[in-house]
């Protein structure tokens, strides 16, 4: 049934490699420039450095940018691939001037260079996939500090063991070197590897998991409700970041030809983060501008320090200036870059814009139409949603008391209730959300309590949320896309229906390019349905759907959520305050009042209840 | 005393209130219905300075307090008791009501805190206990006193009953009528509207983000169409 | 046992330096949710100060003072030329704002005074040390020990017992709320500032003493002993910012002892193996402050 699949040619893969190719090309050709034209040694080693610096800040980006957690342990890998390579690569010669007694034997070992990477990329990623089961334990996501705070401990444990290590490391001062002519002497692997980082960049940001991952950044929470890990796409996305990183560093000391534990310390977390940040974390696109930008800066800094400084020979008196142009000025503008993109640009240059994709909608994409609209299936699986006896309690506040619910295949069940009745808590509930003392609820007698989240929305239970949380940064389409991505591995049995007609179907369509945080509020909601509509669940939850719209846009509302729901064949429990919407939609109507279900039967029934009526209009109206 | 005209606040897309315009007079108790969602919550954030107002003004006691921060319009004597209550969970009781009259002097404050144990008993009780230890009913006589320790001039409350037991509700209304016999001026955010217009000497009710309709507690009791217009129609 | 008792005093000294750090990183994370990177330059400040002081002849009797009144101005000026802008932004975007900070103050120092090493002469009693029985105690282990429990018995005082405390309490309890009741948030997030640039101050004076130099980047170490020891306690807690101070001292001293002599050098090294450990299986720290996720 799914026209479009996954990861779709075009716009996944061919556009990424021609982008890949354009940043390559553009930054390579950008540096042979100025090397040419100032044509001295200082300017050839400046462009070797910025496309080393490239290849780890893209291996950055891949794991800043996609999962939004700081890290400033990447370069704490890069110290550790950085030894290891260093203590494969290098001669036994040298070693025994270094490091004589170097354990396990590696006095005498010496592999080719190239082995000597596999093997730096090997043991870091062990180490990799341990500081990232730290992390989860954490509970890392989008900007969490804690988090931070580990990877900051990580490049303070490498840079302290290397320091404090000198029979593995050479210690703080002499460090390790390459003989003479061991050095990395030619440009080729660099180059080789910096378009390999730029392709597995761009790859991964268009992958399944890279999208889940940017799911996951943009909402946590949202993702979970949607099937999605986040702590499995952040690990993959840590565990290829450090594959990127381990390579550059690897490189990095093979040009430099010698390694130091201050090389892969602070200064350089920094300088790599500044990089990051300036472009723009979120775009491999910003992170290469950025690259570009702080090169420049950073060597037009150092030039204006020195005495007598001039700048493609035009010369400056800088003597009343003195007093800022001095040496280290290059230092200074890191930590300024640092704080004024903080304060007035903290997305960076290019906040998202990815060079690829912006290609790809002007000339990759060929016409769209408007796809038909879809049929309401016939014949729906037999499913039941059973909830009983939920029992939940905030401290002494009971939210809820012996609350449950029953709900069949193709039903629209209703949950009305006053402010404070319960009414959210129970949803949450049944969505993972919140731990309840007592109480189980099961979808075709499967037992879920007790289980997270993302695995109740994969076994079929699909909410969306009263105070709209949609993947703000992504457009409508990547939104919907998610959830078929996610009902693609695990909802497989069910009839998935295409992204298109979703958006279609939900009235998305002229806005399907358009950023969710754009959307006004009757799009974003009716966003919200298409987007739980396209995890083929078996019962779709929705938590005030109408909330904040105009009576008009609740009617409309009520035809959009009952085609929907038939589209898919999903079951619908709703949760609203306004008695005309739940009445208008429902075929059963349940009453929650101060954490009870105090009435429950068809529309007319429950309106027709005296109990109901108290509930609404204040306990005074039952004498 | 508090004069509202125009006032438009959004959420980034969502207009969560609409050209909402009232007034209240001093001594008056002024209540606000409607269903969730309504906008209630946002008008009495607007006012009190806590959310960014995009178009309107408020004047409250001669001046203009439009977009002023919340300190300053607590000090020019507008308070509010937010919903949900937002006690501090960790402090006692005492360092609440204290944290309350930081605006007053420290011997009026030694005041006022003996006024309100007199006329919250069960605070006197607690007085030591964290304040997060309190039930729901304990907790909102909590927010309210503390509101009072600034000596305000006028008292907004947003659904002081939400989450209470019918018999501490009940306790809750009784509490703004010893309020309103002390001559101060209320308004009252409430979803118990029948209760809420028995009480009130005005009310308006508010509905997708619009005030629709005003009068007296006892006109808007008396019209039909209100079951309709609040519980949506 | 003496050999413990004696480790026990030496893991004090330690702890306190670091308990007074971890309580000012953690008096502002509380109230405005930022996780200061920039908050070992409350010591490198006052150690270029203590420099310069000590050229010109001052005694570590005028220096200690001098020393906190700099920590505090220095908070506060960085919160006004820095912090105050990213109110509000994302931990993220505050984050990256403190470590911007502590880069621009090193790299000033760099610029204007050079790389080299400092040295600031230490006061003549500070290799004392006092006999009891099988014991020998630094006095300077003492001193700090004795004004760390006092300037933390102050500190608790001050939160508990004054208006300004209750409305720093109030303030990182819920910000919103406090404003509505009149609490000045610049006042109150400048106090503690304040606050937190006075605890460094002290922890600073004996920092420096230690020391006996200073470095552009001097604050790192501070910076991440203080930063480690409150997510050790538990971010957002006070009493755990103190707790894992003391924690994190007395692990540094006890390991140190522990460890074979080959490779005691790399004591810090187990210690972030530990805090590593500690924060799989007890993510919030040991105080840990219940974290309600908001649907």
């Amino acid at each position: 049934m799914l026209s479009r699949s996954f990861p779709q040619t075009r716009r996944d893969v061919a556009f990424p490699v021609i982008g890949s190719i354009v940043l390559f090309i553009v930054l390579l050709g950008g540096g042979m420039l100025y090397q040419t034209i100032l044509g001295n040694g200082s300017a050839e080693r400046l462009v070797t450095t910025m496309l080393i610096d490239a290849i780890i800040v893209v291996g950055i980006q891949i794991y800043i940018g996609n999962t939004g957690i700081l890290s400033f342990g990447h370069i704490g890998f890069g110290a550790i691939a950085g030894y290891i390579f260093a203590v494969y690569a290098i001669s036994p010669e040298e070693k025994l001037k270094r490091i004589p007694m170097a354990p396990f034997g590696l006095t005498d070992t010496q592999v080719s260079p190239t082995v000597a990477i596999v093997i730096a990329v090997a043991v870091t990623l062990v180490f990799a996939l341990i500081v990232g089961i730290g992390l989860a334990r954490s509970g890392a996501q989008s900007g969490s500090v804690a988090a931070t705070v580990i990877t900051l401990a990580l490049l303070f444990v490498t840079h302290e063991v290397a320091k404090s290590w000198p029979e593995l490391t050479g210690g703080n001062r002499g460090g390790i070197s390459f003989g003479i002519g061991e050095s990395l002497k030619t440009r080729l692997p660099i180059l080789a590897m910096l378009f390999a980082a730029l392709l597995v960049a761009r790859l991964y940001g268009q992958s399944r998991s890279g999208k889940l991952a940017v799911a996951a950044r943009e909402d946590n929470l949202a993702a979970r409700a949607m099937g999605v890990n986040p702590l499995v796409q952040q690990m993959v996305a840590l565990l290829i970041s450090v594959i990127v990183v381990s390579v550059g560093s690897s490189l990095r000391v093979w040009q430099i030809g010698s390694i130091l534990p201050d090389r892969f310390f602070f200064d350089y977390a920094m300088l790599t983060l500044v990089m990051l940040i300036v472009g723009g974390r979120n775009s491999v696109t910003g992170a290469v501008l950025g690259v570009a930008v702080m090169t420049a800066a950073r060597e037009l800094a150092r030039r204006l320090g020195q005495d007598g400084f001039e700048v493609f020979g035009i010369g400056l008196d800088d003597a009343p200036l003195d007093w800022v142009f001095r040496e280290n000025l290059n230092s200074v503008v890191l930590g300024l870059a640092m704080v004024g993109f903080m304060i007035w640009r903290p997305t960076g240059i290019l906040e998202d814009w990815e060079f690829d994709q912006w290609l790809y909608s002007k000339f990759g994409r060929g016409d769209e139409s408007e796809p038909e609209r879809l049929a309401e299936l016939d014949n729906i699986p037999d499913v039941r949603f059973d909830a009983s006896g939920i029992n939940v309690a905030f401290g002494g506040f009971k939210a809820l008391t012996n609350a449950g619910i029953e709900a069949a295949a193709g039903e629209i069940v209703g949950i009305i209730g006053p402010n404070g009745a319960g009414k959210t808590t129970f949803v949450n509930v049944i969505t993972g959300m919140v731990e309840p003392q007592s109480g189980e609820f099961s979808i075709d007698g499967e037992d879920l309590a007790g289980k997270a989240s993302y695995e109740l929305s994969r076994s079929g239970l699909v909410r969306t949320f009263q105070n709209l949380r949609l993947f703000g940064a992504l457009t409508v389409r990547e939104n919907v896309e998610i959830a078929a991505l996610v009902a693609q591995e695990h909802r497989s049995e069910r009839t998935l229906r295409d992204v298109d007609s979703l958006m279609a179907e939900a009235g998305l369509w002229e806005h399907r390019d358009r950023r969710a945080r754009e959307l006004d509020y009757g799009n974003s909601r009716r966003l919200e349905l298409a987007r739980a509509a396209a995890m083929a669940p078996s019962f779709m939850l929705l938590d005030e759907p109408t909330s904040g719209m105009s009576d008009t846009e609740s009617i409309t509302m009520i035809e959009q959520v009952r085609h929907m729901a038939a589209t898919v064949g999903a079951g619908v429990i709703v949760i609203d305050h306004d008695l005309a919407f739940i009445t208008g939609i429902s075929d059963r109507i349940y009453v929650f009042d101060q954490g009870e279900v105090i009435a429950q039967g068809t529309p007319a029934e429950v309106q027709a209840n005296p109990q109901v009526q108290a509930a609404y209009l204040g306990s005074a109206a039952m004498t | 005393m508090l004069e509202v005209s125009g006032l438009t606040t959004t959420y980034g897309a969502i207009a969560a209130l609409r050209d909402a315009s009232l007034t209240v007079g001093a001594g008056e108790v002024v209540g606000l219905i409607g269903p969730n969602g309504a906008g209630k919550t946002t008008l009495l954030g607007s006012i009190a300075g806590l959310l960014p107002i995009s178009a309107g003004t408020i004047t409250f006691d001669g001046g203009d307090i439009t977009s002023t921060a919340p300190e300053k319009i607590l000090r020019s004597g507008l308070a509010l008791v937010p919903e949900h209550r937002r006690i501090f969970a960790d402090m006692t009781v005492e360092e609440n009501l204290k944290i309350g009259g930081i605006t007053t002097k420290s011997s009026e404050r030694a005041q006022l805190l003996d006024e309100m144990a007199d006329l919250f008993p069960v605070l006197r009780q607690k007085w030591d206990t964290p304040a997060g230890y309190m039930s729901g009913g304990e907790a909102q006589q909590l927010a309210i006193a503390r509101a009072l320790m600034s000596k305000p001039k006028l008292i907004m409350m947003d659904e002081p009953s939400l989450g209470l037991a019918p018999i501490l509700v009940d306790l809750v209304f009784e509490l703004l009528e010893t309020l309103r016999s002390q001559g101060r001026t209320i308004v009252v955010v409430e979803q118990n509207a029948t209760r809420m217009l028995e009480v009130a000497d005005r009310a308006y009710v508010l509905r997708s983000g619009e005030i629709v309709a005003d009068g007296t507690g006892q006109e808007l009791l008396d019209r039909s169409d209100l079951f309709d217009t609040f519980v949506g129609g | 046992m003496s050999e413990l008792l004696q480790n026990l005093i030496d893991g004090l000294g330690r702890g306190s330096i670091y308990a007074l750090l971890a309580l000012g990183v953690a008096v502002v994370f509380g109230i405005m949710h930022l996780l200061n990177f920039a908050h070992g330059e409350l010591i490198t400040i006052p150690g270029y100060l203590a420099y310069w002081a000590f050229t010109n002849d001052w005694t570590w009797w005028a220096l200690a003072p001098a020393i906190i009144v700099s920590a505090v101005l220095a908070s506060l000026v960085i919160e006004r030329i820095a912090f105050s802008r990213v109110r509000g932004a994302t931990d993220f975007t505050m984050l990256l704002t403190s470590f911007g900070v502590h880069f621009i103050v090193a790299a000033g120092f760099l610029l204007y005074v050079g790389a080299g090493v400092k040295q600031i002469e230490r006061p003549g009693w500070f290799a004392n040390t006092v006999s009891l029985g099988s014991l020998n105690i630094e006095v300077f282990d003492l001193i700090v020990i004795g004004a760390t429990f006092a300037v933390l018995g102050a500190t608790t005082w001050l939160l508990q017992r004054t208006m300004f405390g209750l409305a720093l309490r109030a303030a990182a309890s819920d910000f919103d709320t406090a404003r509505l009741m009149g609490v000045k948030s610049d006042s109150v997030i400048r106090g503690a500032f304040a606050l937190s640039g006075f605890l460094a101050g002290i922890a600073g004076v004996f920092w420096i003493m230690r020391e006996g130099q200073v470095t552009p980047s001097a604050g790192i170490n501070p910076m991440l002993q203080g930063v480690l020891a409150a997510l050790i306690g538990g971010l957002g807690s006070l009493r755990g910012a103190v707790l894992g101070g003391f924690v994190l001292g007395l692990a540094e001293v006890l390991l140190r002892s522990w460890l074979p002599v080959d490779i005691q050098n790399l004591t810090t090294g187990f210690v972030f193996v530990m805090i590593a450990l500690l924060f799989i299986f007890r993510p919030g720290g040991l105080l840990s402050v219940p974290q309600v996720e908001r649907v």
